[in-house]
Parts: C-alpha cells; structure tokens; sequence
C-alpha cells in the first residue's frame, strides 16, 4: 500500500522461545503477589492470617487497599 | 560472519534472541536489587509516614489486631514488612521476564536495556501511577473495615483497566507503524488513544467509597501517599535500569552466538 521507508522495520529483531514453564512461573509469581497483597485468610486459613500481618506495612508501601 | 552481526547489531539490536532462562535470571538478580532498595526506602521513609498513623489508631483505642502488634512485635512487623518489599519485586521481575520475553521484538529500543525501561515505564504508570490517581493509598487509621472489598473492587478495576488501554494504545501504535504512518503521527494518535481511554476509566470507575476520619490530618495522608509513590517509582525504575543492565551484560557480549 504505502511506500513509506517506516514501512518496513529496518532489521526484524528476533523472537525470544517462551517455554510455557515460563507462564506457569509467571502465574505461580502473581499468586504470590495476590497472597502479598490481598490475602484476608480467605485462602491459606491460619497461615494467610499470618503472612497477612507480617507483610501489613509492605502491602500500605506497595499502595493495596487495607484495611 | 562477524560483519553481518555488527551490522544487525546497530540497526536492529542484537542477532540472535537471547534463551528465556538467561534472560529470567538477569531480571531476577534486577528483582533482588529493586527489593532491597525499595525495602530500604521503605525501613526510612515509608515507616516513618506509617507510624503517626499507627499512633492516631493507638490513641482511638480502636486499633485492629495487626497494629496492635498482637501477633507480632513492630519490630517482627518491620522486617517483615522489608521481606515483603523484596518478595513483591522478585514477583514482579519473574513477571515483568515472561512479557519481557514475549514482547522483546515489538518493543522500540536498540538494546535491551533500552527495551526494558520502556516496558517498565509502562508498568510503572499502568500498575503504581494509575492506581495512585484512581484510588490513592492510604496509611493505616483511615481505611474503613466495610468497605475493603469494594476497594479491593475498585483497585483490581483499575489495574485490569490500565493493562487493557495499554494493550490497546500498544495495538493502535502497532498497526500505525506497520501502515507506514510517521513517528509524530504516531506519537500522537497513540497519545490520543490513551488520553481518551483513561479519562474514560477514570470517568465510569467510582472513587474510593472511604473518607479521611476527621483525626487523620491531612499531612499523615499526602507524606505518606508521596512516600509510597516514591517507593514504588524506586522499584520500577531499579527493575529497569538494573534489570537491562544485567540482560545487557547477557546480550552485548559479542561471545555469545
Ligand atoms: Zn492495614
């Protein structure tokens, strides 16, 4: 369509292989960051209670909604 | 072919795309550095705008359970509270590896380096600047118990809002500069885009149901608001400045092939 020289990218930079582990890790990672953030117990019981206190002022710092 | 790879390199970035399991722990090492310092921001500045509100909670008398430091000692708190810092950062770069990763080719930059602060701008004003507008945060004394599910509500809203409008100004960007359309155009109408968009978000999205109790001055709020901001702009802009120097190390050696 159009002749532009922006239209065709100068060298295609190559694609990185992302290997499905990595999703995986990734979403492992968010739950983490979810049980940082949010968690009230709802999901580890006595366990989330715990870490929900120990992690109170970096969940105020990181700027979640507590209580 | 040692000319052919100078040649790539200075037009189009590196030849070969770096292995996803290097490029996952230069980005955790830049993980572990933007925790330590934001957690180091966090022990100096950000505690010291917690406490005056952990003292208002304390004269109330009506402190919860994790203030009154029932289940911890303040100074188990504080560490813990260090620990958390660091761990939201090594979550945030195994992230932030992923979509690096899948993203690496699209994004504009000749390095990495240059690749990673664009994303990580991205992330900071999409995950910490967005959110600080919509719903700003608060130190403890404030919050209303009733309502955290509706802020908690709100602020998911804000975060899944600002992840789409980027993808849609990125795809809007995208689709111009494959038509040829040049880069102040671009700039522009991706500018466009993402202005409307947000004022949208910000417009639909109701505001935070809470307000600030009478005995929470004003200055508590905003030093402690300022504070928080300020620790995560530390951890964005570490995540991207250390992080694409280590993947830099990775990729701009010329012994890798
Ligand atoms: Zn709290």
């Amino acid at each position: 369509m159009t002749s532009s020289p922006y239209a065709h990218p100068r060298v295609a930079v190559p694609r990185v292989a992302v290997p499905a582990w990595a999703w995986a890790l990734a979403l492992l990672a968010l739950f983490a960051l979810y049980l940082l953030a949010q968690d009230n117990g709802a999901v580890l019981a006595q366990a989330g209670g715990v870490a929900h206190e120990l992690f109170h002022d970096a969940r105020h710092a990181l700027g979640v909604p507590c209580h | 072919m040692p000319l052919t790879h100078r040649t790539v390199d200075r037009l189009g970035g590196t030849a070969t795309a770096p292995p996803f399991p290097a490029l996952l722990g230069r980005l955790l090492l830049g993980g572990v550095v933007a925790g330590v310092l934001s957690g180091i921001w966090q022990l100096l500045v950000t505690e010291r705008a917690i406490s005056p509100a952990l003292a208002l909670e304390e004269a109330r008398g009506t402190g919860t359970v994790e203030d009154s430091g029932e289940m911890f000692s303040r100074t188990t708190q504080l560490v813990g509270g260090f620990v958390g810092a660091l761990v939201a950062a090594v979550g945030l770069a195994i992230v932030l590896a992923a979509v690096y990763a899948a993203l690496r080719h699209r994004l504009p930059g000749r390095t990495d380096g240059s690749r990673l602060i664009v994303l990580t701008v991205i992330g900071f004003a999409v995950i910490a600047l967005l959110p600080a507008v919509a719903i700003p945060a608060n130190p403890p004394a404030v919050g209303d118990p009733d309502t955290i599910g509706t802020r908690t509500a709100i602020y998911g809203a804000v975060l899944a809002g600002g992840i789409v409008i980027a993808a849609l100004v990125a795809a809007v960007v995208g689709a111009l500069r494959r038509r040829g359309t040049d880069h102040t155009a671009v700039a522009a109408a991706g500018t466009a885009v993402g202005v409307a968009l947000l004022a949208v978000l910000l417009l639909v999205l109701p505001g935070t149901p809470d307000t600030i109790p009478a005995d929470v001055p004003a200055d508590v709020v905003w030093n402690f608001r300022l504070a928080s901001l300020g620790q995560l702009a530390i951890l964005w802009a570490t995540l991207g400045l250390a992080g694409g120097w280590f993947v830099d190390r990775l990729t701009a050696s010329p012994a890798r092939g």
